[in-house]
């Protein structure tokens, strides 16, 4: 049987918040999908949830206007504990800059760097391990 | 160098070599002289002098001394050494030590201080330069390096979006629906396009070769609002132009059209489509002096915090729908290098204005 989950989806770009959308639920892995186009509009709602949060996984565009991908990070890292540990951070990117893999690769926060565009194939194995 | 008189500081403990020196050259030079090397450390923390001579020999402190002391912290000024007596020792030390660029014997000779001091001069306006050059070309490197971070950030966008897409339509067997999805890769296409666009006029505002003419206003604003007719946001909005000119206007034509370009499409991108009647309003007043140029609509407005950062590369306020973050930068660059000025007044969901100023450009 497939698990499913409860997803945020966070990108600039309209386009790719529709294709996630669409690839996660029809590939059977999504429950829920919340998508923001702004990072603090994420940020804001995982604040406003709180202890109603439901486990989440968190797709995660890096370069946006405004709020980036690691400056919604190191706002994270600034979140009880508890929220913290209801995520999954997963950071979906189409940089081939070294400094940012490399970045990525150091957060405590980001479990993996997914290259766009999102293989679903690939999601739907790493999520059910 | 005739826009500034060469600044010399000269150190000597008798003040008569002082008073002579002054008396020939301060119609040339900018002079200042002290028999103090104390005090003549001072002075230097205070002003920046292209020149410096020192006596070699002094009370307390021997001129190739004091050189040793102020070379790290005064690395700019050329020193020159004045001595009387021919003392090897002393020259070595002068040149190893003090890092002197030139002796001059006492007494001196008129003729030969001068091309020392010459000399020094051009020493000191070449480093200059090179510094100057190197600032300018860490800067260029600097930009360079964001540019391309961005650039293929942005080139690569659209591209990953197109490619999303198209996985999206192969897991579709309704063939309906592969028409929406064509659709997307219309727009992400278009958006790619725009963005080259966008590269190639800041190219050529910042590489390309002036094209200084004489500006039609009226037929700059047709041609422009012509191009961008087939924005689908453009039949919504309503173009007023106000244009009153009044002999010839000499400027690039290039950059005029980059600049119009951008904040009429802006205009039109950004409108507020929950208004009645949407508008720009431009006003155009030019005489052969200068011309004031006004963009005036009823758009979306900018937010308080990013009104003074819409003008930064590769900035872009607000996340739906925004553009590349370049074009209002060209726009900046354009009128900066047509020594004009633009101002912006905003209120979110009121509109903005645009006011420029720009003076003509002598053919």
């Amino acid at each position: 049987m497939t698990n499913q989950f409860d997803f945020i989806l966070i990108d600039d770009s309209a386009f790719d918040l529709f294709i996630y959308e669409k690839l996660i639920f029809k590939s059977g892995i999504g429950n829920s999908v919340k998508a923001f186009n702004a990072a603090q509009d994420a940020l804001d709602f995982l604040v406003e949830e709180g202890e109603n949060l439901p486990k989440t996984v968190i797709l995660l565009d890096l370069q946006m206007p405004g709020m980036n991908g690691f400056e919604f990070i190191e706002q994270f890292d600034l979140l009880p504990e508890s929220l913290k540990n209801k995520t999954r951070i997963y950071m979906l990117s189409s940089t081939i800059d070294t400094r940012d893999i490399e970045k990525a690769k150091a957060s405590l926060h980001i479990i993996d760097l997914l290259s766009k565009p999102l293989e679903i194939g690939l999601l739907k194995s790493i999520l059910q391990e | 160098m005739s826009d500034r008189k060469i600044s010399i500081l000269y150190i000597d403990d008798e003040e008569h070599n002082l008073q002579s020196f002054k008396a020939s050259f301060r119609k040339q030079y900018d002079i200042t002289t002290t028999i103090s090397v104390v005090e003549a450390e001072e002075i230097m923390e205070k002003q920046e002098f292209h020149v410096i001579l020192a006596d070699q020999r002094m009370p307390g402190m021997t001129g190739v001394q004091f050189f040793e002391k102020i070379r790290s912290k005064f690395p700019e000024s050329i020193r020159i050494l004045i001595t009387g007596h021919t003392d090897i020792s002393a020259a070595i030390d002068a040149i190893n030590k003090g890092e002197v660029f030139r002796f001059i014997d006492k007494p001196w000779d008129y003729t030969y201080v001068e091309n020392a001091i010459t000399h020094a001069y051009d020493i000191f306006k070449t480093r200059a330069e090179l510094k100057q050059r190197n600032q300018d070309l860490q800067k260029a490197y600097e930009e360079l390096d964001k540019f391309v971070y961005s650039a293929s950030h942005d080139l690569r966008a659209p591209l990953m979006s197109v490619l999303g897409i198209v996985n999206l339509a192969l897991m579709e067997e309704d063939v309906q629906s592969q028409n929406e999805y064509l659709d997307l890769i219309k727009q992400s296409v278009k958006k790619l396009d725009t963005f080259i666009i966008n590269i190639i006029d800041y190219y050529k505002n910042a590489r390309g070769v002036q094209s200084i003419a004489e500006i039609n206003f009226q037929q700059l604003v047709n041609d422009v609002t012509e191009a961008i007719k087939f924005l689908p946001e453009f039949e919504r909005i309503n173009v007023i132009t106000n244009i009153s000119q009044t002999g010839v206007f000499y400027s690039d034509t290039m950059k005029l059209r980059i600049i119009f370009n951008n904040l009429i499409t802006n205009a039109v991108k950004f409108q507020d489509t929950t208004k009645e009647n949407p508008f720009i309003k431009l006003t155009i007043n030019a005489t052969p002096e200068h011309t004031k140029i006004t963009f005036e609509d009823n758009g979306l407005g900018i937010k308080k915090n990013d009104v003074e950062k819409i003008f930064k590369m590769f900035y872009r306020a607000g996340a739906t729908n925004s553009g590349s973050g370049i074009g209002l930068y060209i726009v900046h660059e354009a009128i900066t290098k047509l020594e004009g000025t633009i101002n912006v007044t905003s209120t979110l969901g009121e509109g903005s204005i645009f006011q420029i100023d720009i003076p003509s450009v002598n053919k």
